[in-house]
Protein backbone atom coordinates (compact mmCIF):
# COMPACT_ATOMS: atom_id res chain seq x y z
CA UNK A 1 0.00 0.00 0.00
CA UNK A 2 1.12 3.50 -0.84
CA UNK A 3 2.22 4.93 2.33
CA UNK A 4 0.92 9.12 3.37
CA UNK A 5 3.24 11.92 3.47
CA UNK A 6 2.35 11.85 7.24
CA UNK A 7 4.33 7.86 7.54
CA UNK A 8 6.86 9.08 4.85
CA UNK A 9 7.88 11.97 6.88
CA UNK A 10 7.77 10.35 10.58
CA UNK A 11 9.43 6.93 9.13
CA UNK A 12 12.20 9.04 6.79
CA UNK A 13 13.47 11.13 10.15
CA UNK A 14 13.11 8.21 11.96
CA UNK A 15 15.65 6.17 9.80
CA UNK A 16 17.72 9.26 9.06
CA UNK A 17 20.93 10.70 10.10
CA UNK A 18 20.62 13.50 8.09
CA UNK A 19 19.16 15.73 11.12
CA UNK A 20 22.83 16.82 11.92
CA UNK A 21 23.02 20.10 12.52
CA UNK A 22 26.14 21.91 10.21
CA UNK A 23 28.73 23.66 12.01
CA UNK A 24 28.31 27.43 12.71
CA UNK A 25 31.31 28.35 11.44
CA UNK A 26 32.46 32.29 10.46
CA UNK A 27 28.65 33.27 10.42
CA UNK A 28 29.64 36.72 8.86
CA UNK A 29 32.20 35.73 6.01
CA UNK A 30 29.50 36.07 3.22
CA UNK A 31 27.69 39.27 4.76
CA UNK A 32 30.97 40.70 5.84
CA UNK A 33 32.18 39.97 1.89
CA UNK A 34 28.97 41.60 0.37
CA UNK A 35 28.66 44.59 2.53
CA UNK A 36 32.53 45.57 1.24
CA UNK A 37 31.40 44.86 -2.24
CA UNK A 38 28.40 46.70 -1.86
CA UNK A 39 30.65 50.07 -0.92
CA UNK A 40 33.35 49.61 -3.07
CA UNK A 41 30.59 49.41 -6.00
CA UNK A 42 28.89 52.72 -4.76
CA UNK A 43 32.43 54.37 -4.16
CA UNK A 44 33.31 54.00 -7.83
CA UNK A 45 30.29 54.81 -9.11
CA UNK A 46 30.34 57.86 -6.74
CA UNK A 47 33.76 58.80 -8.39
CA UNK A 48 32.59 58.28 -12.29
CA UNK A 49 29.88 60.54 -11.00
CA UNK A 50 32.33 63.28 -9.88
CA UNK A 51 34.48 62.94 -12.85
CA UNK A 52 31.83 62.63 -15.31
CA UNK A 53 30.32 66.21 -13.84
CA UNK A 54 33.95 67.89 -13.89
CA UNK A 55 33.75 67.40 -17.60
CA UNK A 56 30.53 68.71 -17.79
CA UNK A 57 30.46 71.58 -15.66
CA UNK A 58 33.97 73.23 -17.65
CA UNK A 59 32.07 73.47 -21.71
CA UNK A 60 29.00 74.60 -20.02
CA UNK A 61 30.27 76.91 -17.92
CA UNK A 62 32.30 78.28 -20.99
CA UNK A 63 29.11 77.92 -23.37
CA UNK A 64 26.77 79.93 -20.49
CA UNK A 65 30.10 83.11 -20.14
CA UNK A 66 31.16 81.80 -16.80
CA UNK A 67 34.56 80.18 -17.66
CA UNK A 68 36.30 81.09 -13.55
CA UNK A 69 33.07 78.40 -11.96
CA UNK A 70 34.11 75.94 -14.57
CA UNK A 71 37.28 75.77 -14.39
CA UNK A 72 37.49 76.09 -10.71
CA UNK A 73 35.01 73.59 -10.54
CA UNK A 74 36.96 71.01 -12.54
CA UNK A 75 39.82 71.73 -10.54
CA UNK A 76 37.55 71.08 -7.16
CA UNK A 77 36.02 68.10 -8.64
CA UNK A 78 39.24 66.51 -9.88
CA UNK A 79 41.07 67.11 -6.43
CA UNK A 80 38.29 64.87 -5.38
CA UNK A 81 38.38 62.40 -7.18
CA UNK A 82 42.42 62.29 -6.61
CA UNK A 83 42.02 62.30 -2.74
CA UNK A 84 39.48 59.61 -2.78
CA UNK A 85 41.88 57.58 -5.05
CA UNK A 86 43.56 56.98 -1.71
CA UNK A 87 40.59 55.54 -0.39
CA UNK A 88 39.74 53.55 -2.91
CA UNK A 89 43.64 51.70 -3.41
CA UNK A 90 43.19 51.14 0.27
CA UNK A 91 39.47 49.60 -0.06
CA UNK A 92 41.74 47.27 -2.75
CA UNK A 93 44.07 46.29 -0.06
CA UNK A 94 41.92 44.80 1.95
CA UNK A 95 40.83 40.77 1.63
CA UNK A 96 39.22 38.36 3.49
CA UNK A 97 41.86 36.50 4.47
CA UNK A 98 42.05 35.95 8.53
CA UNK A 99 38.68 36.45 9.42
CA UNK A 100 35.23 38.56 9.12
CA UNK A 101 36.08 40.08 12.47
CA UNK A 102 39.31 41.60 11.48
CA UNK A 103 38.13 42.26 7.53
CA UNK A 104 35.72 43.99 9.22
CA UNK A 105 37.19 46.20 11.45
CA UNK A 106 39.94 46.88 8.56
CA UNK A 107 37.03 48.22 6.45
CA UNK A 108 35.84 50.22 9.07
CA UNK A 109 38.79 52.01 10.20
CA UNK A 110 38.86 52.73 6.32
CA UNK A 111 35.60 54.30 6.58
CA UNK A 112 35.96 56.09 9.44
CA UNK A 113 39.29 57.80 8.16
CA UNK A 114 37.25 58.51 5.17
CA UNK A 115 34.36 60.06 7.32
CA UNK A 116 37.07 62.06 9.30
CA UNK A 117 38.97 63.23 5.49
CA UNK A 118 35.29 64.10 4.05
CA UNK A 119 34.78 66.32 6.94
CA UNK A 120 37.74 68.15 7.29
CA UNK A 121 37.75 68.69 3.72
CA UNK A 122 34.29 69.99 3.61
CA UNK A 123 34.98 72.52 5.78
CA UNK A 124 37.00 74.41 2.65
CA UNK A 125 34.90 72.89 0.05
CA UNK A 126 31.55 74.67 0.83
CA UNK A 127 33.18 78.06 0.99
CA UNK A 128 35.07 77.62 -2.06
CA UNK A 129 32.13 76.34 -3.82
CA UNK A 130 30.11 79.44 -2.78
CA UNK A 131 32.63 82.15 -3.63
CA UNK A 132 33.54 79.98 -6.87
CA UNK A 133 30.24 80.60 -8.37
CA UNK A 134 29.66 83.80 -6.79
CA UNK A 135 32.77 85.48 -8.32
CA UNK A 136 32.41 83.01 -11.49
CA UNK A 137 28.96 85.18 -11.65
CA UNK A 138 30.67 88.41 -10.99
CA UNK A 139 33.08 88.73 -13.63
CA UNK A 140 31.34 86.19 -16.05
CA UNK A 141 30.73 87.82 -19.47
CA UNK A 142 27.40 87.36 -20.33
CA UNK A 143 26.28 89.08 -23.61
CA UNK A 144 29.80 91.39 -23.56
CA UNK A 145 28.51 92.21 -20.07
CA UNK A 146 30.20 92.06 -17.04
CA UNK A 147 27.01 90.79 -14.46
CA UNK A 148 29.01 91.91 -11.27
CA UNK A 149 29.54 95.79 -12.64
CA UNK A 150 25.83 95.38 -14.11
CA UNK A 151 24.49 94.83 -11.18
CA UNK A 152 26.24 97.45 -9.31
CA UNK A 153 25.14 99.97 -11.73
CA UNK A 154 21.42 98.88 -11.42
CA UNK A 155 21.66 99.12 -7.79
CA UNK A 156 23.43 102.48 -7.71
CA UNK A 157 20.04 103.09 -9.51
CA UNK A 158 17.84 102.50 -6.78
CA UNK A 159 19.86 103.22 -3.76
CA UNK A 160 22.71 106.12 -5.08
CA UNK A 161 24.10 106.51 -1.63
CA UNK A 162 24.97 102.64 -1.15
CA UNK A 163 28.46 102.19 0.36
CA UNK A 164 30.61 100.15 -1.54
CA UNK A 165 34.18 99.12 -1.09
CA UNK A 166 36.42 98.54 -3.89
CA UNK A 167 33.36 98.89 -6.33
CA UNK A 168 31.20 96.23 -4.73
CA UNK A 169 27.90 96.74 -2.21
CA UNK A 170 29.16 97.00 1.57
CA UNK A 171 26.25 95.20 2.77
CA UNK A 172 26.58 92.50 -0.08
CA UNK A 173 30.49 91.55 0.84
CA UNK A 174 29.41 91.56 4.64
CA UNK A 175 26.55 89.23 3.76
CA UNK A 176 29.11 86.84 1.59
CA UNK A 177 31.33 86.86 4.63
CA UNK A 178 28.85 86.36 6.51
CA UNK A 179 27.72 83.35 4.28
CA UNK A 180 31.66 81.96 3.66
CA UNK A 181 31.53 82.22 7.62
CA UNK A 182 28.51 80.00 8.25
CA UNK A 183 29.81 77.76 4.93
CA UNK A 184 33.24 77.01 6.88
CA UNK A 185 31.63 76.12 10.31
CA UNK A 186 28.91 73.94 9.39
CA UNK A 187 31.19 72.55 5.90
CA UNK A 188 32.39 69.51 7.94
CA UNK A 189 28.48 68.47 9.11
CA UNK A 190 27.00 69.55 5.33
CA UNK A 191 30.05 67.17 4.37
CA UNK A 192 28.68 64.54 6.81
CA UNK A 193 25.17 65.03 5.82
CA UNK A 194 26.05 65.29 2.27
CA UNK A 195 27.96 60.94 2.94
CA UNK A 196 25.22 60.12 4.99
CA UNK A 197 22.81 60.51 1.82
CA UNK A 198 25.00 58.21 -0.34
CA UNK A 199 26.84 55.98 2.31
CA UNK A 200 24.39 56.04 6.11
CA UNK A 201 22.63 52.97 5.35
CA UNK A 202 25.74 50.66 4.82
CA UNK A 203 27.81 52.53 7.45
CA UNK A 204 25.19 52.07 10.15
CA UNK A 205 24.67 48.32 8.94
CA UNK A 206 28.53 48.08 9.46
CA UNK A 207 28.25 49.41 13.11
CA UNK A 208 25.44 46.48 13.68
CA UNK A 209 27.61 43.84 12.26
CA UNK A 210 30.72 44.99 14.38
CA UNK A 211 29.02 45.22 17.57
CA UNK A 212 27.04 42.26 17.03
CA UNK A 213 30.67 40.01 16.00
CA UNK A 214 32.03 41.86 19.22
CA UNK A 215 29.23 40.56 21.57
CA UNK A 216 29.73 37.05 19.69
CA UNK A 217 33.29 37.04 20.38
CA UNK A 218 32.80 38.14 23.82
CA UNK B 1 25.99 34.39 21.06
CA UNK B 2 27.48 32.50 23.78
CA UNK B 3 28.07 28.30 23.04
CA UNK B 4 25.75 28.24 25.84
CA UNK B 5 22.67 30.18 24.25
CA UNK B 6 23.65 27.76 21.13
CA UNK B 7 23.92 23.98 23.10
CA UNK B 8 20.49 25.04 25.34
CA UNK B 9 18.57 27.30 23.20
CA UNK B 10 19.30 26.48 19.57
CA UNK B 11 20.60 22.83 19.47
CA UNK B 12 17.65 21.05 20.45
CA UNK B 13 15.79 22.61 18.22
CA UNK B 14 17.89 22.46 15.17
CA UNK B 15 15.76 19.59 13.97
CA UNK B 16 13.30 22.42 13.38
CA UNK B 17 15.58 24.47 11.51
CA UNK B 18 17.18 21.47 9.62
CA UNK B 19 13.60 20.80 8.23
CA UNK B 20 12.66 24.17 7.37
CA UNK B 21 15.38 25.01 5.51
CA UNK B 22 15.91 22.10 3.51
CA UNK B 23 12.43 23.26 2.14
CA UNK B 24 14.32 26.43 1.31
CA UNK B 25 16.81 25.56 -0.82
CA UNK B 26 18.25 23.21 -3.46
CA UNK B 27 21.98 22.57 -2.08
CA UNK B 28 24.08 22.03 0.56
CA UNK B 29 26.36 25.29 0.54
CA UNK B 30 22.29 27.31 0.57
CA UNK B 31 21.04 24.93 3.53
CA UNK B 32 24.35 25.98 5.62
CA UNK B 33 24.05 29.77 5.17
CA UNK B 34 20.42 29.44 5.86
CA UNK B 35 20.85 27.38 9.13
CA UNK B 36 23.34 30.04 10.01
CA UNK B 37 21.27 32.90 9.68
CA UNK B 38 18.56 31.16 11.37
CA UNK B 39 20.75 30.71 14.33
CA UNK B 40 22.14 34.17 14.45
CA UNK B 41 18.30 35.20 13.93
CA UNK B 42 16.88 33.52 17.17
CA UNK B 43 20.07 34.52 19.33
CA UNK B 44 19.41 38.45 18.02
CA UNK B 45 15.72 38.21 18.41
CA UNK B 46 15.65 36.24 21.23
CA UNK B 47 15.23 39.52 24.01
CA UNK B 48 12.00 39.31 21.78
CA UNK B 49 10.08 36.18 22.94
CA UNK B 50 7.00 36.09 24.57
CA UNK B 51 7.41 33.74 27.54
CA UNK B 52 3.38 32.81 26.99
CA UNK B 53 4.39 30.87 23.45
CA UNK B 54 6.38 27.99 23.23
CA UNK B 55 10.14 28.42 22.30
CA UNK B 56 9.53 25.81 19.69
CA UNK B 57 6.75 28.19 18.16
CA UNK B 58 9.40 30.69 17.90
CA UNK B 59 11.68 28.62 16.35
CA UNK B 60 9.55 27.51 13.58
CA UNK B 61 8.80 31.19 13.45
CA UNK B 62 12.11 33.07 12.88
CA UNK B 63 13.20 29.66 10.79
CA UNK B 64 10.13 30.57 8.43
CA UNK B 65 10.60 34.14 8.21
CA UNK B 66 14.36 34.05 7.60
CA UNK B 67 13.73 31.50 4.96
CA UNK B 68 11.80 33.20 2.95
CA UNK B 69 13.54 36.86 2.85
CA UNK B 70 16.58 34.89 2.27
CA UNK B 71 14.61 33.16 -0.91
CA UNK B 72 12.99 36.82 -1.32
CA UNK B 73 16.98 38.47 -1.38
CA UNK B 74 18.28 35.71 -3.80
CA UNK B 75 14.60 36.38 -5.92
CA UNK B 76 16.09 40.05 -5.82
CA UNK B 77 19.60 39.28 -6.73
CA UNK B 78 18.03 37.08 -10.09
CA UNK B 79 19.22 34.08 -8.43
CA UNK B 80 18.20 30.70 -8.57
CA UNK B 81 15.90 30.04 -6.12
CA UNK B 82 13.96 27.05 -4.29
CA UNK B 83 10.72 27.74 -5.90
CA UNK B 84 12.09 28.24 -9.13
CA UNK B 85 11.17 24.78 -10.46
CA UNK B 86 14.42 22.83 -11.03
CA UNK B 87 14.36 19.11 -12.50
CA UNK B 88 15.74 16.73 -8.76
CA UNK B 89 18.49 15.21 -10.88
CA UNK B 90 19.69 19.47 -11.00
CA UNK B 91 18.54 20.14 -7.40
CA UNK B 92 21.97 18.45 -5.38
CA UNK B 93 19.64 18.29 -2.16
CA UNK B 94 17.76 15.37 -3.27
CA UNK B 95 20.15 13.19 -1.68
CA UNK B 96 20.25 15.14 1.76
CA UNK B 97 18.67 12.55 3.63
CA UNK B 98 19.15 8.56 3.82
CA UNK B 99 15.80 7.83 3.37
CA UNK B 100 14.90 7.67 -0.22
CA UNK B 101 11.10 8.47 0.54
CA UNK B 102 11.61 11.19 2.73
CA UNK B 103 14.16 12.89 -0.11
CA UNK B 104 11.12 12.77 -2.94
CA UNK B 105 8.84 13.98 -0.67
CA UNK B 106 10.99 17.13 -0.12
CA UNK B 107 11.58 17.48 -3.51
CA UNK B 108 7.80 17.15 -4.26
CA UNK B 109 7.88 20.01 -1.16
CA UNK B 110 9.99 22.05 -2.54
CA UNK B 111 7.90 22.44 -5.92
CA UNK B 112 5.01 24.49 -3.54
CA UNK B 113 4.21 28.33 -2.84
CA UNK B 114 6.73 29.53 -0.31
CA UNK B 115 3.94 29.86 2.09
CA UNK B 116 2.19 26.58 1.18
CA UNK B 117 6.33 24.69 2.34
CA UNK B 118 5.69 26.22 5.57
CA UNK B 119 2.11 25.07 6.09
CA UNK B 120 2.58 21.51 4.92
CA UNK B 121 6.01 21.50 7.18
CA UNK B 122 4.38 22.78 9.96
CA UNK B 123 1.41 20.42 9.45
CA UNK B 124 3.85 17.48 9.07
CA UNK B 125 5.30 18.39 12.48
CA UNK B 126 2.10 17.74 14.01
CA UNK B 127 1.32 21.66 14.66
CA UNK B 128 -2.20 22.59 15.52
CA UNK B 129 -4.15 24.73 13.23
CA UNK B 130 -4.17 27.33 15.25
CA UNK B 131 -0.47 27.43 16.24
CA UNK B 132 0.29 26.82 12.37
CA UNK B 133 -1.77 30.08 11.67
CA UNK B 134 0.00 31.68 14.44
CA UNK B 135 3.32 31.25 12.69
CA UNK B 136 2.23 32.09 9.40
CA UNK B 137 0.60 34.92 10.20
CA UNK B 138 -3.24 33.99 8.39
CA UNK B 139 -6.57 33.19 10.00
CA UNK B 140 -6.85 29.53 11.24
CA UNK B 141 -10.29 28.76 9.64
CA UNK B 142 -8.99 28.82 5.90
CA UNK B 143 -5.59 26.03 7.23
CA UNK B 144 -7.34 23.20 7.31
CA UNK B 145 -8.79 23.83 3.49
CA UNK B 146 -5.21 25.06 2.51
CA UNK B 147 -3.68 21.41 3.91
CA UNK B 148 -6.16 19.40 2.21
CA UNK B 149 -5.22 20.99 -0.69
CA UNK B 150 -1.32 21.04 -0.43
CA UNK B 151 -2.06 17.07 0.27
CA UNK B 152 -3.63 16.93 -2.54
CA UNK B 153 -0.82 18.73 -4.86
CA UNK B 154 1.77 16.83 -3.20
CA UNK B 155 0.02 13.57 -3.90
CA UNK B 156 0.16 14.39 -7.80
CA UNK B 157 3.97 15.64 -7.70
CA UNK B 158 4.65 12.16 -5.86
CA UNK B 159 2.84 9.98 -8.48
Amino acid sequence: MEKSIETIWKEGFLKSDALVAPKLNDLYNQKSIHIVDKFKRMYRINRIAIVVFAFIVLPVSFISGMPYVGILMFILFNFIVIVSGKFKRKLEKIAPGVSSYQYLSSFDTIIKDLVRTNTKLSRYFYPYIFITILLGFWFGDIGGNIPGEEFVAELLIDYPDMHLIFGLPLYGVLGALLILLLLAFFGGKIGQWDLNLVYSGIIKKLEKMILEMEELRA
Amino acid sequence: MSSDFYTTQILPYAAIIIKMCRAYTNSQEDFEDYYQEVCLQIWRSHNNFNQQAEWSTWVYRISLNVCLTLLKKKKNNGQHFASDYLPPELVEDSHAFGDESLNQLYDAIRQLSEIDRGVIMLYLEEKSYQEIADIIGTNPNNIGVRIKRIKERLKKILN
